[in-house]
């Protein structure tokens, strides 16, 4: 059999990496092992809860069912990639505010969607939000807080010009 | 995971020549949120994967007129949800595209990974079979097309060949002022795979105020999407009464024999499928200007 291991490049929160990966190598799995950007969390491993979620060319997707060789030339961004210079990004800002978190297992996942929602649709109305984020999944700090994190979000996004 | 060794085909040919190579040892990748799942799972294992995100040029969707929307096999859910052109020619399939699974899972999942995986709980086939969509597959052997209403050929089978490669899904225009619905009902989460969808098309007959056309199509119930082709004739030229879609729905739920899941028992997915054809048949009647009763 062929060597089941690939070289990739992968562009991770603006900065490139080259990377030898075996083939079976999850997106999660690198991120958390290799890269240690241990902000991204495994929760369910089947694309139900969220927690794992990072933004690929923009787009949120579950890191625990992409193959990181199908990342391979992409843009990845985690959680990690949201401060700049030290500042936290306003979303990170608005989940402290309105205390969307408690146990924080699931709260990158909830920023990343919250961040990629944001960028789609700058000033969503609750139904979008709920339908956004329909399937992230938190265990303890209650949806209410969260959906106002998202609408405190929305508000400092649009107050600074995006 | 077992280990596996990923394929990078350059074209389609490429593709379809390493499905001959590697025959029983090789399985095709798209988005990869199902087989993931299973491999996973330990589940399913194979030596070897063919990377179809690879091949340039699957993902396209485009309208052509006289023969109708073309999407790509590889065209992910979000995107053909998020299509205007999908929009606007086939509004059942952006209603219903919306539903499936969640945001992250459309953005990664694809069409052609939707409809060749043969799961029975899935919500694309409904409207598609209703919109009469055709699948076209790629093989070394030449070109194939497959209406979707014998597509599905059971649980986690379809028509496809061991050498076949889904590449496009076709969907004729809907006939004109055609009304259109789908209706997920879920059992569990809101969000969850669907206990049942059924969606419906319905055309106003000429003289107006009774059905001319009317398709419906059941999922997640039997063991495999249905087109249910004996509710037309019973509603062609009438109106479609509360009397009527009552019998609709008894007519439909006569013909489906319900796999008993987490999601509900065979008696439970009968009876739901009499109360959710009723209400999608209403509703594409009231889209198509029909009152109904
Ligand atoms: C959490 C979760 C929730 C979900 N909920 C829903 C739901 O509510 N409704 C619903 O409809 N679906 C649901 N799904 C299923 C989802 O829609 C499918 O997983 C997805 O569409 C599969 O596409 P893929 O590209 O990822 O397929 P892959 O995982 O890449 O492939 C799936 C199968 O299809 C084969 N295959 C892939 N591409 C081709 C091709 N072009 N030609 C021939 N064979 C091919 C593969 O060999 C494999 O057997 C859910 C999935 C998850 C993970
Ligand atoms: S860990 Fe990926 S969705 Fe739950
Ligand atoms: S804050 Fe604990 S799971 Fe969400």
């Amino acid at each position: 059999m062929e060597a089941m291991e690939r070289q990739i490049r992968l562009t991770v929160n603006g900065q490139e990496h080259e990377l030898t990966i075996r083939d079976n190598t999850l997106l999660l799995w690198l991120l958390r092992d290799d890269l240690k950007l241990v902000g991204t969390r495994e929760g369910c491993g089947t694309g139900v809860c969220g927690a794992c979620t990072v933004l690929l060319d923009g787009r949120p997707v579950n890191s625990c069912l992409t193959l990181a060789a199908q990342a391979a030339g992409h843009h990845v961004t985690t959680i990690e990639g949201l401060a700049t210079n030290g500042r936290l990004h306003p979303v990170q800002e608005a989940y402290i505010e309105e205390r969307g978190f408690q146990c924080a297992f699931c709260t990158s996942g909830f920023i990343m969607m919250t961040k990629a929602l944001l960028d789609e649709i700058p000033n969503p109305s609750e139904e979008e939000v709920r339908e956004y984020l329909s399937e992230n999944i938190c265990r303890c700090a209650g949806y209410p807080d969260i959906l106002r994190a998202v609408q405190n979000a929305s508000r400092k996004l649009a107050a600074r010009g995006r | 995971m077992r280990p596996f060794k990923l394929l990078d085909p350059r074209s389609l040919d490429e593709a379809c020549q390493m499905l001959d190579r590697y025959g029983e040892d090789v399985k095709l990748m798209s988005g990869g949120t199902a087989i993931l799942i299973l491999l996973r799972q330990r589940v399913f294992s194979k030596p070897y994967f063919i990377n179809l995100k690879a091949v340039p040029g699957l993902d396209g969707i485009r309208d052509e007129p006289g023969t109708g929307l073309r999407i790509g096999a590889l065209a992910t859910l979000r995107a053909v949800e998020t299509s205007p052109i999908v929009r606007q020619r086939a509004p059942l399939i952006t209603e219903t595209f919306r539903l499936v699974a969640n945001v992250r899972v459309r953005n990664s999942g694809t069409l052609g990974g939707n409809l060749s995986h043969g799961d029975y709980r899935l919500d694309p086939p409904a409207p598609l079979l209703v919109l009469g969509a055709k699948a076209v597959a790629v093989s070394s052997r030449g070109r194939n097309t497959y209406e979707l209403k014998e597509f599905f050929r059971g649980l986690f089978e379809t028509a496809l060949q061991p050498d076949e490669i889904l590449t496009e899904v076709v969907v004729p225009d809907a006939p004109p002022k055609a009304g259109t619905a789908y209706f997920k009902y879920t059992s569990l989460s809101e969000t969850d795979w669907p206990c049942l969808g059924v969606a419906a098309l319905v055309t106003p007959s000429d003289g107006g105020g009774t059905c001319g056309e009317l398709r419906v199509a059941v999922t997640s119930v039997a063991e495999r999407p249905m087109l249910l082709e004996h509710l037309g004739p019973l509603a062609r030229g009438k109106r479609l009464t509360e009397r009527l879609l009552e019998e609709l729905g008894d007519a439909a739920a006569e013909r489906v024999d319900p796999i008993a899941d987490a999601r509900g028992s065979e008696w439970y997915k009968k009876e739901m499928v009499r109360v959710f054809v009723r209400r999608a048949v209403r509703e594409a009647a009231r889209r198509a200007g029909l009152a109904a009763g």
